[in-house]
């Protein structure tokens, strides 16, 4: 028969059938039923099994508070475990498996570990698996792997796209029941823009789940028509299936929103976005969660927290139990008996632990005041239970109440910690909230409805008015204050049977006390040693309970012994949400040079700069290995012309009446001089003395300058000028703009390349060696007029420029030097052959300026003028920067030609050990030079300049070589600069 | 002698696609030019503004319009606007300093941002995605214009009204820059 | 975190890049007597107070403005937002 335990009424509508799957086994519920519903509906008790016994256990709850019914969802690279089926939405087609078995559900393989429980109890693992010492690689950790974890991954890549987003609001509500909707009502009424966000589908909390009235309607009834009034508001975003996860500061909160978790696909559309929200206000109606109480095999299956069997009762037409008993401490677990009573399901008893008068009948059911519950009876499924005075009562499920916590979480986010209030047993917000943040209703320790209502409406009220919305006086909705006694019992200490706390986790009383006894007292150890709270459910039904046995234990009383601190998620958050878009080519923003496309067509090999993709190499056709194209881009560059895009270099420029003032001081070497019409080379240090940076600053008129940076510190080093402009030296008259991206700039370099550009650059402008000689600059015009720059610097060693056209050019430039080129053989070269190119003639470069050498170190001590305040000059004097046997830059060869030389390889003298007390420097840079034939490298080395002709190791222990190396200079081509001034 | 005319390359090849009633279009042909304030000088910047279009130096976060409403003057830095323009001719700056003299200093920022138009029923929503600014009316009014980053990049966003945005970013990004607006608006249609 | 920028309102602090101690606005006199302390200390002593603290932050991704903002290193409050040129320039900076 279809849904054995589906009864009349509750407010899922029947007209919508859908079909799910459980193990395999086929189900029918209807949309509206979480997947938790549709099983009791089905009368499928049992859902999974303990993580550490692997004990049956059944459906707890009817939260996101559920520490069982964790199960798998879909199938494939959409496979989800430790999903809730508390809170998951049941749609036509669902897939759920039941996770931590090995073989069946039913017959679960592991469940031998219940037997050996005496030996897995807390902390059990800091106390074995030790010996013998090999068993630990071969027997213990694979075992341990094997059965450690709650549920598996798919071991896929997660096929569902997230997204995420930014919304502003004047106050965020937070929770949907009565509080949260009066708080939105007022709030949203008075004209404030309101997000009102639920973890729920359907607005409404306790309201949906209870047969309490407001005003003159059902509760369910009030919520559905506030909702819908809400829903009408343009100021008001409603957010149903959305959990405020974290309050963060100033007023910032995460939230989740599932999108299409609901639904069979999510047909290509993220499946769920995180929201950053920023609140001026922010009120929390997060509810209360109900505790239960530690007895004798309170784990079984059918035994349930009393609030959630109502909720099924009356929001869904499901019940777990057709002969239900209540065992409770507090007034409120007797609505479950009035309810069920009432919806013709027998109850069969009602326990409760206090010694007071019956607060009602309930027809048919035994009645014990001052009663307790010891044990239960049913393994796979509760049949009975037993009483401390003796009796025996058949039941096939147990409600049990042990009082209401509210959910302060998102209170104590921000490190602050709640207080406890004995009237209701439970700890409350404490002093101190994030700013911004109030509570109302349950989850501020007003856990009648009249009171959660009428808490609310002011919360919404004042939020309002603080944002500046002025509200006419609202009245509250009206309802009655349902009796809420508590009594503080947390656990049934004639008990014999381990009695749970930690149901998730499967921690006891006994390894909460145990814990207590070997001296882990703390609450924050107690947590981590019994690993109770530390569950996916973060021991929402736990806590409280473990804080009060452990307690008990120490003699203190339960604000004495405090809580640990509440963290966020509230609830879990896929990684998948937090990554957002941020995955493979998504990962991070991709920069691509004005002749990336031109480069692409030329089947080039990119490689990443930071950002940028760059042309590393240009390979021809016919060329198998890397250092053949490399190789004849040199060669050929130096023989004829080669062209590279190098537009990735930073471009700041540069004006104001005082701009040479102001670069004389950001650089180590003087510019204030600098003519018009001509480029420097510009060292800049940090202020502690170290060298920063370097490039070269052209002048193109008295208050205009372009100056040039490496590309990795195009951004930092636009940072610190803007610094010393604005907090160092504010009465200068200097304004900065990048001008990376407006120029295409490219490298045409080599002895033909003055012929080349004679083709390019329009017949006005004089390119000779005496109208434009090496270091001059200026702007020109190309191909009939277009707009250009043209510097005539080298990295090459050869006779070489730089030209720059505005960046929409920056294609059709490439092509025409290439196609111009063609009479000289152009060749086209990449960072490689750039690297190469820059290493035989010695310039540093990022693997010399590495930040912790200073221009002394890099051989341009001179450079540091002192005839002027610069950044870093005065801490560069600093003796242990100036010492006589401090590092110089300097080449080396291998004394074996044929030898290759590796980077990072560490200098040595020869005999001597290879220590850190004998390391004399380091090896910086290394090519291959096809211009010399053999492998060129650049490093520091003590005394280096005093040193040239002199033999060393090069010592590389990470790759186990040791290589004879020449000290030589490091200008292994044309050392007189004859190429430059050609 | 080869033919060597250099044309010019649009950052976005003239993207356009039309989501239902929304539209995402790349803007080209525009000249950026960027005015910085010399020290001192503001009020003679102010008043050749004045003179040569008939508006002042925009506060940041505000733009300006000129009165013949060929220029747009966005606010972005308290010493520094961009003026933007049709574009005509190969020197956007000369068009400016021509007018405004020496009373400011000024750098083509034509060719380093890529312009995209967002506009229709889908645009707010999808902006929601990335941009953290609140862009209701009461935070962005029309004519607001604002620098922040979107996605890890740095994006210009300038509100023509409700339902229409310019959003500008680096040229060399261009193609992150419309993978990210284009998957904001495919996400929430 | 929310820095309030004085021109032009709240944004989010991913806007912002973190420098150091507003203190790094008082340079010393590179021609004092005292010149080689003087920056040995500018560079590298630091109070470390558990409490109220003036940071400099620039606007990266916003309108390049260097901020000093007071801010409370154990309750995240941010009490104060200038613009960092007026705090130099009211500290006798000048060229």
């Amino acid at each position: 028969m279809s849904q054995p335990y589906r009864i009349v009424g509750g407010l899922v509508g029947r007209e919508n059938l859908v079909s799910f799957r459980f193990n395999g086994k086929r189900f029918q519920g209807y949309r509206g039923d979480t997947l938790a519903a549709a099983l009791i509906a089905n009368g499928q008790r049992l859902v999974g099994r303990s993580f550490k016994y692997h004990r049956p256990r059944g459906i707890f709850s009817a939260g996101s508070e559920e520490p069982n019914a964790m199960v798998q969802l879909r199938h494939g690279a959409h496979l989800e475990p430790n999903t809730r089926a508390t809170v998951t939405e049941l749609y036509n087609g669902l897939e759920a498996t039941s996770q931590n078995h090995r073989g069946s559900l039913e017959f679960d393989l592991m469940a031998v570990n219940d037997l050996l429980s005496p030996f897995l109890s807390a902390g059990f693992y800091y106390k074995t698996f030790m010996w013998p010492k090999s068993f630990w690689e071969k027997v213990y950790e694979p075992a341990i792997r094997a059965s450690a974890g709650l549920g598996r991954l798919s071991g896929e890549e997660d096929p569902d796209s997230y997204d995420k987003g930014f919304l502003h609001c004047d106050v965020l509500v937070i929770g949907s029941g009565p509080a949260g909707l009066a708080a939105a009502l007022a709030a949203g009424r008075a004209g404030a823009r309101v997000i009102l966000a639920d973890e729920d589908f359907l607005l409404g909390g306790r309201l949906n789940a209870e047969t309490l009235a407001v005003e003159d309607m059902s509760g369910a009834g009030w919520a559905a028509q506030t909702a819908q009034e809400l829903a009408g508001l343009p100021n008001v975003r409603m957010m149903p299936r959305t959990t405020v996860y974290g309050a963060y500061d100033h007023g910032i909160y995460g939230a989740l929103e599932r999108r299409t978790d609901h639904l069979a696909t999510s047909a290509g559309k993220p499946r769920q976005v995180l929201w950053r929200i920023y609140s001026k206000r922010a009120i929390l109606c997060a509810g209360a969660t109900e505790r239960p109480i530690a007895f004798g095999n309170n784990d079984r299956p059918g035994v349930m927290l009393a609030g959630s069997v109502r909720a099924y009762v009356n929001r869904w037409g499901a019940t777990p139990g057709r002969r239900v008993a209540v065992f409770t401490s507090n007034d409120d677990g007797w609505r479950t008996a009035q309810d069920l009573s009432a919806k013709g399901i027998e109850i069969t008893a009602v326990i409760d632990s206090r010694d007071k008068p019956a607060l009602a009948s309930v027809p048919g059911a035994a009645i014990v005041m001052g009663g307790r519950v010891i044990d239960v009876a049913g393994r796979k499924g509760v049949t009975a239970i037993k009483l401390a005075k003796g009796q025996t009562i058949e039941t096939d499920c147990l409600a049990v109440s042990g009082g209401w916590n509210p959910n302060v979480h998102l209170t104590c986010h921000q490190r602050s910690f709640p207080k406890w209030r004995d009237d209701i047993a439970a700890f409350i917000p404490g002093d101190e909230m994030p700013v911004g943040l109030t509570v109302a209703g349950a989850a501020n320790g007003a856990l009648s409805l009249g009171a959660a209502l009428i808490q609310g409406t002011e919360a919404g009220h004042i939020a309002a008015t603080d944002t500046g919305h002025t509200a006419t006086s609202i009245t509250p909705p009206w309802a009655e204050d349902e009796p809420r006694d508590t009594a503080a019992f947390w656990h049934v200490g004639e008990s014999k049977a381990r009695a749970w706390l930690d149901l998730q986790n499967d921690v006891t009383v006994k390894d909460v006390r145990q814990a207590g006894e070997e001296g882990f007292r703390s609450v924050e150890h107690l947590k981590r040693y019994t690993t109770l709270g530390m569950a996916t459910d973060q021991g929402k039904t736990a806590n409280v309970g473990a804080l009060a046995i452990m307690a008990e234990a120490t003699g203190k009383s339960i604000p004495e012994t405090g809580t640990t601190i509440f963290r966020p998620p509230y609830t879990p958050v896929a990684i998948g949400a937090f990554a957002g878009r941020s995955r493979g080519k998504a990962f991070r923003p991709t920069r691509l040079t004005p002749s990336h496309k031109w480069a692409e067509e030329q089947k080039a090999v990119f490689v990443d700069a930071g950002m940028w993709l760059r042309a590393q190499w240009f390979p021809r056709a016919g060329e198998t290995h890397w250092r053949q194209s490399v190789d004849r881009e040199v060669l050929q560059t130096r023989a004829s012309v080669g062209v590279c895009d190098v537009t990735t270099l930073g471009k700041i420029d540069v004006q104001g009446r005082d701009a040479a003032e102001f670069l004389n001081r950001v650089y180590a070497n003087g510019f204030a001089k600098l003519p018009v019409g001509k480029v420097r080379y510009g060292l800049m240090l940090r202020e502690d003395g170290m060298a920063m940076d370097d490039g070269t600053t052209a002048r193109l008129s008295e208050t205009h300058f372009v100056m040039t940076t490496t590309t990795a510190n195009a951004v930092g080093v636009f940072r610190h000028m803007e610094f010393c402009r604005q907090c160092l030296w504010p009465g200068m008259d200097v304004h900065l703009i990048s001008v990376t991206e407006q120029w295409a700039q490219i490298a045409v370099a080599g002895p033909n390349s003055r012929a080349l550009l004679q083709k390019i650059v329009d017949d006005s402008h004089d390119l000779s060696n005496e109208a434009f000689p090496f270091m001059a600059c200026g702007e020109v015009t190309l191909c009939g007029g277009v707009p250009g720059r043209l510097f005539r610097i080298s990295f090459s060693g050869e006779l070489a420029y730089e030209v720059a056209v505005p960046a929409r050019y920056g294609d059709a430039l490439m092509r025409a030097l290439m196609k111009a080129g063609e009479a000289y053989d152009v060749v086209a070269y990449g960072t490689e052959a750039l690297g190469v190119m820059r290493v035989e003639k010695g310039h540093a470069a990022g693997n010399e300026l590495i930040g912790q050498t200073t221009a002394r170190d890099l051989g341009m001590g001179r450079m540091v003028s002192k005839k002027k305040d610069s950044i870093g000059s005065i801490l560069s004097e600093r003796d242990a920067l100036n010492r006589e046997d401090g590092l110089a830059l300097v080449g080396f060869v291998p004394v074996d030609r044929s030898e290759g030389l590796n980077s990072g390889a560490h200098f040595v003298s020869p005999g001597k050990e290879v220590t850190t007390e004998n390391d004399e420097g380091w090896m910086t840079s290394v090519a291959f030079s096809p211009s010399l034939g053999h492998s060129i490298g650049l490093g520091f080395i003590k005394r280096g300049a005093s040193r040239i002709g002199e033999t060393v190791i090069a010592a590389d222990p990470v790759r186990d070589r040791k290589v004879e190396v020449e000290i030589v200079s490091p200008h292994f081509i044309d050392p007189e600069g004859e190429r430059l001034r050609a | 002698m080869p033919d060597l005319t250099l044309t010019a390359s649009p950052p976005l090849d003239g993207y356009h696609k039309q989501f239902g009633d929304t539209a995402l279009t790349e803007i080209g042909d525009q000249a950026l030019v960027s005015i910085a304030v010399p020290l001192g000088g503001a009020d003679a910047l102010d008043s050749a503004m004045t003179g040569a279009y008939g508006t002042t130096f925009p506060a940041p976060g505000s733009t300006a319009l000129s009165k013949d409403g060929s220029v747009r003057f966005l606010g972005l830095q308290p010493d520094q606007c961009f003026a933007l323009f049709e574009l005509a001719g190969n020197d956007p700056v000369e068009a400016i300093a021509n007018v405004l003299g020496d009373t400011g200093y000024y750098t083509d920022q034509s060719d380093s941002w890529a312009m995209l138009r967002l506009s229709g029923p889908l645009a707010v929503s999808a902006l929601e995605r990335i941009c953290p600014l609140g862009l209701a009316p009461a935070a962005f009014p029309q004519g607001s214009v604002a620098r922040t980053a979107m996605e890890h990049l740095g994006v210009i966003i300038l509100c023509e009204n409700e339902d229409s945005y310019v959003l500008m970013s680096a040229r060399s990004s261009a193609p992150s820059f419309l993978h990210a607006v284009e998957t904001s608006v495919e996400n929430v249609s | 975190m929310i820095i309030n920028h004085p021109l032009l309102g709240p944004r989010d602090a991913a806007e912002f890049v973190y420098l150091g101690d507003a203190s790094l606005i008082d340079r010393p006199d590179w021609q004092s007597d005292t010149a080689a302390d003087d920056f040995y200390e500018y560079q590298y002593l630091r109070d470390n107070p558990a409490g109220e603290t003036r940071e400099l932050w620039f606007h990266e991704q916003g309108d390049r403005s260097w901020l000093v903002v007071t801010r409370n290193t154990l309750t995240h409050e941010i009490t104060k937002v200038e613009l960092a040129r007026d705090v130099a320039l009211a500290a006798g900076r000048d060229r």
